[in-house]
């Protein structure tokens, strides 16, 4: 009989597959299938399977979901050229890229970006569906609605990474859907950005991140170590001595002084759960709109510790290494379409004028290196214009 | 009851101690230097095996007899001289037998030279001898790197044989192409800065995700093109300090500056001396240099092997160490630079000029391509 009611069962049992509770059909529409048995399902959970309820959020929710599935997916094919062997081995690496940052927030051409903002809308689309299919089912079943807001609170931090784009004022910041770009993404974003790990909201989300994993830990190690007196009947035991329940509660007080409720301790983990998205959500918003260097926000809020300088270089010196922006103007990203100067030849200096190529050969000692660098780049560019087609 | 759990004690600690072995087994290759402040994580991890694989594939030539120092003085006994004209005739002959080797690959004059005119541009049916007109090019850059970019090259310094390796085509040319875009920094796009010098956002940088990932490509090019982590040249908790980098960005720095020049006055402007099937497939361009064409993977290219004090005609500098180079080198600052000049521009001007000047370049009447395909080329058309 414990064997019957513990977490991993090994003794399935068998009868005519349960429908469920009655609901009124108004709010729920009708339920497929009748349900079978499935006994590797036994072995993690209940051996039942079906029936399913769909409901029309569902029914567009997979549609709008299978559109961008193959939006993504053919487009990622056709960057192999249509090629199913290299679609297979390339899979990880391949992308549907946001438009780049020359259009801003404008439309772009389908494969510069168009079919990018497609495969998001049907797969925001999607998303945004089936939060009102948990939702409707949580009312249907007369249940709080703790998943959906919990849901809704992943899907936030999801909507960031619309919202910040849109404040910035640029689709190009979008993550890259595919399974290493959109790492890469993440990468680049913290590059960007001065270290993402200097946003107070990303520590925030951080550490409810990590702390919803040890919570998780907690709680299951604490229910499974008294599943032998019945652990998970915890309401049945809540109010007893000597209880499964009562010995979990004395465990953490006795081990750290402190113990949550049978009650409480899931209301810590929806919380932790809930927080790290959030959280993190809010530490997109605030990137690129409010904060631009979070590497230099942490310098002034006293968080960046500071290490011996690695160099001798003078302030002055660090000031004429640095390099222009790669973005000055938005339209400025690089298309290998149309390169400039890829051919302006010099061909008179190089073939027959040694004049100009004594300029390079620092044969005299009264040529000092940026007289000569001079000369050479006065004798290019005088002699180009003649040679540009 | 007990004998169950106390073979499964066994088991586990077997299988600990067989984990820390194997890290230790796993480990024992690697070796960690330190680069920067302790506990900042800046440090170069090496497999020791690995790079002394790597050094051991590094063929360094041995160096050509030293030819005795000359006085004789004024022009070379030979026309159409343009490049290597400031040394002595002993030492002239030795770097082009040293660059026969060292590019060519096979010793023969006739990779670049009319074997029955020596002086001429042009093969025996007049032809243009491109291999000859980009060596003579090369020759120059190779002086302009050692003179203008200490800084870089410091007292290594370059010759024909670190890109080279015995090789008419060097390892890491690239061509315009969607792929290799991040490598147009090296040409004709400056700016791979994208981390603000502001805590607010503002106009200056607009510098996007995307633009990022660019220059994401560009700095992962050249950390495998010199076999070297991030932390080589930056601290990673704020990649565009210069304060908390260590001194080999700066080199670094000084390394991207010369490609810029390289690839903008020397390599990319030979496109129409180039036939085609040494330009670019997608855009028709002259191959171009990045870091891996010298550095190929070593964070020295030929792991600091320092070829050029043996062959004073590269060197552009007036010194050496300190210890001045034997020969006319010297003696070129008192001849009159105007006489070597009209010396040695008369000749081309009559005899060469496959391409004159004021003519479209890119034009594909010039010169035609096919017959340029017939000049002598060995070991071709393996690099693109």
């Amino acid at each position: 009989m414990l064997e019957y009611q513990n977490l991993f069962t090994r003794v399935q049992v068998r009868h005519a597959p349960d429908p469920g509770l009655p609901v009124r059909m108004g709010l729920t529409g009708a339920r497929y299938g009748k349900g079978f048995f499935l006994s590797l399902a036994g072995r993690i959970g209940d051996a039942q399977v079906g029936p399913i309820y769909l409901g029309w959020a569902g029914i567009l929710s997979l549609i709008t979901g299978f559109i961008a599935f193959e939006i993504i997916g053919l487009n990622m094919w056709a960057s192999v050229d249509w090629d199913p062997v290299q679609f297979i081995r390339m899979l990880p690496w391949l992308a549907l890229e946001p438009p780049s940052p020359a259009y801003g927030l404008s439309l772009p051409p389908l494969n510069e970006g168009g079919w990018y903002l497609m495969a998001g809308f049907f797969l925001t689309v999607s998303i945004l569906l089936w939060w009102v299919r948990t939702y409707l089912r949580a009312r249907a079943l007369g249940m709080g609605t703790h998943l959906p807001w919990a849901f809704a609170s992943a899907i936030f931090l999801y909507l960031s990474f619309f919202f910040q784009p849109l404040l910035v004022g640029s689709w190009s910041e979008m993550v890259p859907f595919g399974i290493f770009p959109h790492l890469d993404w993440t990468s680049a974003f913290s590059i960007r950005y001065g270290n993402l790990y200097y946003n107070p909201f990303h520590a925030l989300s951080i550490v409810f991140l990590y702390g919803s994993a040890v919570l998780f830990a907690m709680h299951g190690a604490t229910i499974l170590a008294v599943a032998r007196m019945g652990g998970e009947r915890e309401i049945e035991q809540i109010t007893d001595r000597g209880t499964a329940a009562e010995r979990s509660m004395l465990f953490w007080r006795w081990t750290m002084g402190f113990n949550a409720t049978m009650e409480s301790i899931h209301r810590w983990a929806w919380w932790f759960a809930v927080l790290t998205t959030f959280t993190g959500g809010i530490g997109i918003l605030l990137t690129g709109t409010v904060v631009d260097n979070w590497y230099l926000w942490g310098q002034k809020h006293g968080l960046v510790a500071s290490y011996p300088a690695q160099n001798t270089l003078t302030p002055e010196q660090q000031e004429l290494l640095r390099g222009r922006y790669q973005g000055s103007t938005p339209d400025s990203f690089p298309s290998y379409l149309a390169p400039t100067a890829a051919a302006a030849p010099i061909m008179d200096s190089m073939m027959t004028d040694s004049a100009a190529v004594d300029s390079t050969a620092v044969d005299s000692t009264a040529v000092d290196s940026t007289a000569a660098a001079a000369s050479t780049a006065t004798d290019s560019t005088t002699s180009t214009p003649g040679m540009t087609p | 009851m007990s004998a169950p759990r106390d073979r499964f004690l066994m088991v586990a600690a077997l299988a600990a101690t067989a984990t820390l072995a194997g890290c230790d087994y796993f480990g024992k290759d690697r070796a960690g230097v330190q680069t920067g402040y302790r506990g900042t994580a800046m440090e170069q991890v090496y497999n020791e095996p690995a790079v002394n694989a790597e050094f051991a594939k590094v063929v360094i030539p041995e160096a050509l007899p030293a030819v005795p120092p000359s006085t004789d003085s004024g022009p070379l006994p030979w026309q159409n001289v343009q490049v290597l004209n400031d040394i002595s005739v002993a030492e002239f002959n030795r770097t082009m037998v040293a660059m026969s080797t060292w590019v060519a690959g096979t010793g023969n004059c006739g990779y670049c030279h009319n074997l029955g005119n020596l002086a001429a541009d042009t093969t025996a049916k007049g032809e243009p001898l491109y291999t000859k007109i980009v060596a003579r090019r090369m020759i120059q850059m190779t002086r302009h790197i050692n003179s203008q970019y200490p800084q870089h090259v410091a007292n290594t310094g370059v010759t024909c044989y670190t890109c080279h390796m015995g090789k008419p085509l060097p390892n890491g040319l690239w061509f315009y192409a969607s792929q290799n875009d991040h490598l147009r920094h090296y040409l004709d796009r400056d700016g791979a800065r994208v981390i603000s010098h502001d805590m607010s956002p503002s106009d200056k940088n607009r510098s996007s995700v995307k633009q990022t990932e660019w220059t994401y490509k560009l700095m992962i090019s050249q950390s495998n093109s010199l076999g070297v982590n991030c932390t080589y040249c930056h601290n990673s908790r704020l990649f565009s300090s210069w304060e908390e980098a260590p001194p080999q960005r700066v080199t670094a720095y000084h390394g991207i500056l010369m490609l810029r020049d390289v690839n903008t006055n020397f390599l990319a402007p030979l496109q129409p001396v180039y036939p085609e099937v040494r330009l670019g497939k997608a855009m028709g361009d002259a191959p171009k240099a990045q870091c891996l064409t010298c550095h190929n993977g070593a964070y020295k290219p030929l792991y600091g092997a320092q070829m050029v004090k043996d062959y004073p005609a590269f060197w552009g500098r007036p010194d050496w160490n300190g210890v001045p180079f034997p020969g006319r080198y010297m003696q070129a600052a008192v001849v009159d630079t105007a006489v070597t000049m009209a010396d040695s521009v008369a000749a081309p001007t009559v005899e060469v000029a496959p391409i004159p000047a004021g003519t479209p370049a890119t034009t594909p009447s010039t010169p035609s391509v096919s017959s340029r395909n017939s000049t002598p080329r060995s070991t071709t058309g393996t690099q693109r």
